[in-house]
C-alpha cells in the first residue's frame, strides 16, 4: 500500500527520468550530427596545428628520417633573428597601412557611389573588379606598372618630376608598394561591405537630424553615418587586419622579401624557411607565432563585435 | 588464414607480372622549356638500345628548388622516382639526408668507365664523402656575353676584355659614348651564390676550410672578391634587375656587357637574332690555379630494388655519355661534361657554333657548385644573397670589407659545429 507521498515521489521521479531520457537523447543526436564537423575540424585544422606546435621543439627538417627534441632552442634562435624582427615590423607596417587606407578609401568609394543617381551599379562593379581578380594575376600587372623604363607609375611620376626607380626593388619603396597594392586590391570589398552598411541606416534619423537643426553634410556624416556604421567599421578592420596579416601573394611574385629583407613579411618567411631552406621546425615556430596573433585579432572581433559596438 | 592467402596470391601475381614484362623506371627532370626536346631523343634513342626497359617520365620539376623539395616529401612517403635529375648544388642534402644511392658499386662493375669519357673533375662534381653520388648530365659555366654592336659605337678597338680592370675600362668608355644603354650586368642574382664562387673560384679559393666548420671566404682572395663586385657595380653604375630584366635587357640590345651562364646562349641568341652581333668571351681574371664553379645538373639514382636500380643505371649511363650526352649540347646551350661526347661526337657541331664553344675551352677550370653542408645549408645562401644585394642595391658599396664581415659571422654561426 502507498500513500500519496510515495505515489507523489514515484510519480516525479517517472517524469525526471523521461525528461532526462529525451535530455539525453536530445544530446546524443547533437552529437552525432556535430560529429562529421567536429572530426574533421580535428583532423584538418586542430590536429595540423597541434603537430605543428610539437615539431617547433624539435630539430626536424623535410626529408629527414628521424628527430631529437631541442625544447625552447629553436625559439632561442627566432629572437636573435633579425630577419624575423625585420618580418614582423614589416607586417605591422603593413597592416598599419592597409587598414585606414582601404577603410577611408573604401568609406569614402561608398559614400561618393551612393551620392549619384546614374550609373550607381557600374561604379560599385568598377571598384569591386580588383576584388574578383586573381591577386597573382593582378600582381603581374602591377610589376609592368611599376617597372622603371617603360612602366605607367614611372612615366606619370615623371610627368610631374619625380625620379623614375625600380619601386620594387629599391629598400625604402618597396613595402610601400605592396601596401599600395593591398590597398587597391581591398578597397573594393570594403566599400561593398560599407555599402551595405550605409542602406541600413534608417532614413528617419536623417529627417529627425535635419528637424534639429543639422544643415552640412559634414555634419550629417559626422553625427549620424559614422556612429551608426560604427559596427560595419570595427567588421571590416578586423577582416582586413586578418587578411593583411596572410599577405603572401604579392610579395612572392612580385619581391621575395627582397631587397635585402625590405619587404619581408611573417607569412612569407614561414614559406622560405619551411619550403626553401627546408628548416621545417624553425618554419613551425614561425607558424606559432603568427598564429598567436591572429588568434588575437579574432579574440578582439570576438569581444568587440558581439559586445554590440552600436547604437541600434 | 583465407585473407592471408588472398594477399599471398596478389602478392605472386604481381611478382610473376613484373619479371615477365619489362622493367619499368620513373625518372623526373627540371626546366621542361629547357630539356623537354632532350629527353624526348635520348629516351627514343635509349628504347632502341635497351628494348628490355621502359622509361616512364614524371612531370618535370619547374625549378631545381622544386625538384629538392619534392624528393624531400616524397622521401617521407616512399615514393620517389627511380631516378632524379638535380641541380649540382641540390646533390648534397640527398646524400647527408640518406636518399639518394651511392653508385659506387655500379661503376667498379664498369669494364671501360674512364673510356667512356667519364673523367675525374666530372665525376668531382657529384662525389660526396669519398664516393660518387650523382652524374654530371648538362653543365654550364660562366661567361662573358658582348654586344658587339655597342662596343663599335662606342670606339672599343682592343680585344675584348681579359680583366675585370679592363671590363671597367670598357664601361667608361661605352658611358662616355652617350649611348642609351646600361654598360654591363654581372650575374649576382644567379641561384646559389654561383656568380660569388665564381669570384672565389678564380682565385681558388674556397668556400669552407676543409674541416667544412670554418668560413674561408674571409681571407684576402674573398676581400678581393668582395671588392671586385662592389667596384663593378659602382664604376660600371650596374643597374639592379632582376634575372628577367637583365636578360630580357641584354637581348633587347639594351646592355652592352652581360656576365652569365653558358646555359642561357640559346635564348640570347634566339632574341637578339637580328637585332645586334652577339659574341661571347672567356670569364676576366681567371688565374692560372683558378677555375669555375659549374653549373647544370646531375642525374641521382634513388632506387632502392636491386633490378630497377641495375635498370636505372643502364638509363643513367645511356643519358651522360656517348649519343645521350651529345643531345645535350645538340639541343640546349649546356654542355655535357662527358670528354669523349665533346670530343669525339661534337667536335664539328662545335666548329659551327664557335659561341657555344667557349664554354668548352673552359672545361679544364670546371670546379665543384659548392652546396654549404648542414641543415642551415641553404639559408646560408641567401644570407650570402642579401649580403651581395646590399651592394648592389647601392646601399653599401662603398663599404665591401665591412659587408664580408658581417657576412661572414653570420654564416659562422649557420655552420654545423663538428665536421660531418
Amino acid at each position: 500500500m502507498s500513500t500519496p507521498e510515495a505515489i507523489y515521489a514515484d510519480e516525479a521521479a517517472r517524469v525526471s527520468t523521461s525528461a532526462a531520457r529525451a535530455r539525453a537523447r536530445y544530446q546524443l543526436i547533437a552529437t552525432l550530427l556535430s560529429a562529421p564537423a567536429v572530426i574533421l575540424m580535428f583532423l584538418l585544422l586542430i590536429g595540423p596545428v597541434i603537430a605543428v606546435f610539437l615539431l617547433s621543439f624539435t630539430d626536424w627538417s623535410l626529408g629527414d628520417a628521424e628527430f631529437n627534441w631541442v625544447g625552447m632552442a629553436t625559439y632561442d634562435e627566432m629572437v636573435e633573428d633579425d630577419i624575423f624582427w625585420k618580418a614582423i615590423t614589416n607586417t605591422l607596417i603593413y597592416v598599419g597601412i592597409v587598414i585606414p587606407g582601404s577603410i577611408i578609401l573604401g568609406l569614402g568609394a561608398a559614400l561618393l557611389i551612393e551620392s549619384v543617381t546614374v550609373g550607381r551599379s557600374l561604379w560599385r562593379a568598377i571598384y569591386f573588379l580588383p576584388v574578383m581578380s586573381t591577386l597573382i594575376a593582378m600582381a603581374v600587372v602591377w610589376e609592368f606598372m611599376l617597372n622603371a623604363k617603360f612602366g605607367m607609375v614611372s612615366q606619370v611620376l615623371g610627368f610631374f618630376g619625380v625620379e623614375a626607380k625600380s619601386w620594387l626593388q629599391e629598400p625604402d619603396t618597396a613595402l610601400p608598394a605592396l601596401c599600395l597594392i593591398a590597398i587597391w586590391q581591398a578597397l573594393g570589398f570594403n566599400m561593398v561591405l560599407f555599402m551595405a552598411g550605409l542602406t541600413s541606416i534608417p532614413r528617419e534619423l536623417y529627417n529627425a537630424a535635419e528637424v534639429d537643426g543639422v544643415r552640412s553634410a559634414w555634419d550629417r556624416f559626422w553625427l549620424v553615418t559614422w556612429p551608426l556604421l560604427t559596427p560595419v567599421t570595427m567588421f571590416v578592420a578586423i577582416i582586413t587586419a586578418i587578411r593583411s596579416f596572410q599577405v603572401f601573394d604579392t610579395v612572392h611574385v612580385l619581391t621575395k622579401g627582397g631587397p635585402d629583407n625590405a619587404s619581408m613579411v611573417l607569412v612569407y618567411q614561414i614559406y622560405q624557411e619551411g619550403f626553401e631552406f627546408f628548416r621545417s621546425s624553425y618554419a613551425s615556430a614561425l607558424t606559432m607565432v603568427f598564429l598567436a596573433f591572429i588568434f588575437l585579432l579574432t579574440l578582439v572581433k570576438v569581444f568587440a563585435i558581439e559586445r554590440k559596438l552600436h547604437y541600434q | 588464414m583465407k585473407f592471408r592467402s588472398i594477399i599471398g596470391a596478389v602478392a605472386l601475381t604481381a611478382l610473376t607480372a613484373g619479371t615477365a614484362s619489362a622493367t619499368e623506371i620513373e625518372v623526373q627532370y627540371p626546366y621542361a622549356h629547357l630539356f623537354a626536346e632532350t629527353y624526348k631523343q635520348i629516351i627514343a634513342e635509349f628504347n632502341k638500345a635497351h628494348p628490355g626497359i621502359t622509361v616512364k617520365m614524371r612531370a618535370p620539376y619547374e625549378s631545381y628548388e622544386d625538384g629538392s623539395q619534392k624528393v624531400l616529401k616524397e622521401a617521407i612517403t616512399r615514393k620517389t622516382p627511380d631516378i632524379t635529375f638535380q641541380g649540382l648544388n641540390r646533390q648534397r642534402i640527398l646524400v647527408e639526408k640518406g636518399i639518394a644511392q651511392s653508385l659506387e658499386g655500379f661503376i667498379a662493375k664498369e669494364a671501360d668507365f674512364e673510356k667512356d669519357g667519364y673523367h675525374k673533375a666530372m665525376l668531382d662534381l657529384g662525389t660526396f664523402n669519398g664516393k660518387v653520388h650523382g652524374i654530371p648530365f648538362s653543365v654550364s659555366l660562366p661567361i662573358a656575353y658582348y654586344n658587339m654592336d655597342v662596343l663599335k659605337k662606342a670606339g672599343w678597338s682592343k680585344p675584348l676584355p681579359k680583366t675585370w680592370d679592363e671590363v671597367i675600362e670598357l664601361c667608361q668608355v661605352i658611358a662616355k659614348s652617350g649611348q642609351d644603354v646600361d654598360t654591363m650586368f654581372w650575374g649576382w642574382n644567379i641561384t646559389g651564390n654561383w656568380f660569388w664562387q665564381a669570384l672565389n673560384w678564380s682565385r681558388n679559393n674556397s668556400m669552407l676550410d676543409k674541416t667544412e666548420t670554418k668560413v674561408n671566404f674571409n681571407n684576402e682572395h674573398g676581400k678581393w672578391a668582395m671588392r671586385t663586385f662592389a667596384k663593378l657595380v659602382k664604376e660600371c653604375k650596374m643597374p639592379n634587375y632582376n634575372l628577367k630584366e637583365a636578360m630580357g635587357n641584354f637581348s633587347a640590345g639594351k646592355i652592352g656587357m652581360y656576365f652569365w651562364s653558358i646555359s642561357a646562349l640559346q635564348r640570347v641568341t634566339n632574341d637578339s637574332a637580328g637585332k645586334f652581333t652577339l659574341k661571347t668571351g672567356p670569364y676576366p681574371s681567371v688565374d692560372s690555379s683558378g677555375g669555375l664553379p659549374a653549373g647544370g645538373n646531375a642525374g641521382m639514382l634513388l632506387a632502392k630494388d636491386p633490378e630497377r636500380a641495375a635498370a636505372a643505371w643502364k638509363f643513367l649511363k645511356f643519358a651522360t655519355s656517348g649519343r645521350g650526352a651529345a643531345i645535350v649540347a645538340e639541343t640546349t646551350g649546356y654542355m655535357p661534361p662527358n670528354k669523349k661526347a665533346n670530343e669525339v661526337y661534337l667536335k664539328d657541331f662545335y666548329a659551327q657554333n664557335p659561341n657555344k664553344f667557349t664554354a668548352v675551352a673552359q672545361l679544364p677550370l670546371l670546379r665543384e657548385w659548392y652546396a654549404f653542408p648542414g641543415k642551415n645549408g641553404l639559408k646560408i645562401t641567401k644570407v650570402i644573397e642579401d649580403a651581395m644585394q646590399s651592394i648592389v642595391t647601392g646601399e653599401r658599396v662603398d663599404e665591401p670589407d665591412q659587408v664580408l664581415e658581417e657576412m661572414t659571422e653570420k654564416v659562422q654561426k649557420l655552420l654545423p659545429k663538428t665536421s660531418s
